[in-house]
């Protein structure tokens, strides 16, 4: 399929879902009329939409832009298609961070940015541990910081009185239903500037596909390329923890179709990540509000309902391109 | 020009005291056996590994104070196993590296090169000496859409994936682009013979320290490759006097 077609396909389908998300649930036509402002509708219908229902599907789809974004720069930076913020530990080292700053009582801002440096340290630790050797060292250094950040979160969480122990349970578990304004305010804006800016690392991380040297060779700075790289994706998978908690396998699964549907060309599927991301996103957190309503699921659980058979098909696949 | 002045390396593999000059449109092959240092040279030539000692030159300015992006424009590398990303076009890999691709001279560098027909494939399709081939011409793409003025292509063993026939035709491929383009080549080779035919210049390596450099015809004898190699070796020549030797 053609990027073109893929971009104009991806915008419609996420649009589309956008608004589904927006009105689903009861009171579809209520929350219809009030979006359009029609003759007789419901005032509080409008306030409650403009002031939780938007917010939160605006979040949902930042977070999935953010987060299949990250996952494409992981993976492009690393040479490891299994490589995702909540396989190779960065999404531990954030909620661990997060959790910390919550259990201080900072505000919301300094939570997003304590969880942004738990999320880089973790990276940092991870790549570090895995240089120089085979790629799936990537994934079992992740796996050991992912255990050694779980243990300490759940020494931390034990700690805790037993109505924050319940909502920090949630969190962990991922969900847009505490989204607000605020939120979707600070997602929003760095969904905008973390594409942007990934963006510009497009043509060097196309030529990181040849590998470090080569990319040398074709008149890249890797340090300092690859660092801004492994920076902006700790950034979006670190602030997205922090909101939301663990979003798991969207920044796994989003890049992994779009690469069957394109092909390898990181220009272009860095444009249209965010969209796929952001699609996935909303689609599960629909799920997760409409499929034990009026119960709501984590949405957490619903891709990783989805995302953990996807990662093991790709485990099993005869040969995966990089790993 | 590129000067290599009294360059050595420490680290991958030690290099002592190594000093050589290519010119435009200049083909110098660096020869020696297994482990002497011809990649790790190749590489520290293209800025990859910092020298402990010595300069590189490139037309005149220091190899070391250019950054990466000026250095892509100068000189080009095609490594000895090129990648072979699964899931990328080939014209997509031609075309990195290249800031503002340039149709009129991928048109000619596929026709140099013998792409034309790969432009549309998997490059994990690609048998080796197409990727060889493929590499190659991004690596052209990249020196000749660059307006410098002195250009480089290094080649790290550029007929290792290639038959008698193809290696022989690879050689007089490259030494023509270079005379046409006004090319400075390097090119790392593990065949005496090709060398002996094709280059204008040669370097010759052993555990890292430079034996001889120079003319082709002066460097190559019986005794310095019989040393250089720790073989027995017999000359032969045709009669157009093309020499060659053979192991014994």
């Amino acid at each position: 399929m053609s990027a073109r077609t893929l971009l104009i396909l991806l915008a419609s389908l996420t649009g589309l879902a956008f608004f589904i998300s927006l009105l689903a649930g009861e009171h579809a036509g209520a929350r219809l009329a009030a979006l359009l402002a029609l003759p007789g509708h419901d005032a509080l219908e409008r306030e409650l939409l403009l002031a939780l229902r938007l917010p939160r599907v605006l979040s949902a789809a930042a977070a999935g832009a953010l987060l299949a974004t990250a996952g494409l720069a992981i993976q492009a930076r690393f040479h490891n298609d299994l490589a995702e913020p909540g396989l190779i530990g960065i999404s531990g080292g954030a909620a661990l961070a997060a959790a910390l700053a919550l259990a201080a009582s900072w505000p919301m801002l300094a939570v997003s940015v304590a969880a942004f440096g738990g999320a880089l340290a973790a990276l940092l630790l991870v790549s570090h541990l895995a240089r120089g050797r085979a790629t799936a060292t990537l994934i079992l250094a992740g796996v050991a910081v992912n255990a050694l950040c779980g243990s300490l979160l759940t020494l931390l969480i034990s700690t805790l009185p037993d109505g924050a122990l319940r909502s920090v349970t949630f969190w962990l578990m991922g969900s847009f239903a505490g989204s607000d304004g605020r939120q979707a305010w600070l997602l929003a804006p760095l969904a905008v500037a973390v594409t942007v800016a990934l963006q510009r690392q497009g043509r060097f991380l196309q030529a990181l596909q040849l590998g470090d040297r080569a990319a040398f060779y074709s008149g890249f700075n890797v340090g300092r390329n690859g660092a801004v790289t492994i920076a902006l994706a700790a950034l979006a998978a670190g602030v997205v923890v922090s909101q939301c908690g663990m979003v798991g396998f969207v920044g796994l699964m989003a890049p992994h179709i779009l690469r069957r549907l394109t092909g390898l060309h990181l220009p272009t599927l860095l444009k249209l990540a965010p969209l796929a991301g952001a699609l996935l996103t909303l689609l599960a957190d629909l799920a997760a509000r409409e499929l034990l309503y009026p119960a709501e699921l984590p949405v957490g659980v619903i891709t990783s309902l989805a995302g953990a058979p996807f990662f093991l098909y790709l485990l099993t696949r005869k040969r995966p391109s990089h790993a | 020009m590129l000067e290599i002045r009294r360059l050595s390396l420490r680290h991958p593999a030690p290099l002592h005291d190594i000093s050589l000059a290519c010119a435009a449109g200049e083909l110098t092959v660096i020869l020696g056996p297994n482990g002497a240092g011809k990649s790790t040279l190749l590489h520290a030539i293209g800025g990859y590994y910092p020298a402990a000692a010595g300069e590189i030159l490139l037309a005149g300015e220091h190899l070391a104070d250019l950054d990466a992006g000026r250095l892509a424009s100068c000189r080009a590398l095609v490594e000895q196993h090129p990648a072979r990303p699964a899931g990328m076009r080939v014209a997509d890999l031609l075309c990195i590296g290249v800031a503002q691709p340039d149709p009129a001279i991928l048109v000619q560098v596929l026709a140099l090169s013998d792409c034309q027909t790969l432009l549309a494939r998997d490059c994990a399709s690609l048998s080796g000496g197409e990727l060889q081939r493929v590499h190659l011409a991004r690596a052209l793409h990249q020196l000749l859409a660059s307006k410098a003025p002195q250009r480089y292509l290094l080649l790290d063993e550029p007929t290792a994936a290639l038959d008698i026939g193809a290696a022989n035709q690879q050689l007089a491929t490259l030494r023509q682009l270079a005379q046409r383009w006004q090319l400075g080549m390097i090119a790392v080779l593990h065949d005496v013979n090709l060398a002996l035919r094709h280059a204008d210049k040669v370097l010759l390596l052993k555990d890292g320290v430079q034996i001889a450099h120079g003319d082709t015809a002066q460097v190559m004898t019986q005794a310095r490759l019989e040393q250089v190699y720790d073989t027995r070796l017999a000359e032969l020549s045709d009669h157009h006097g093309q020499r060659a030797f053979i192991a014994c």
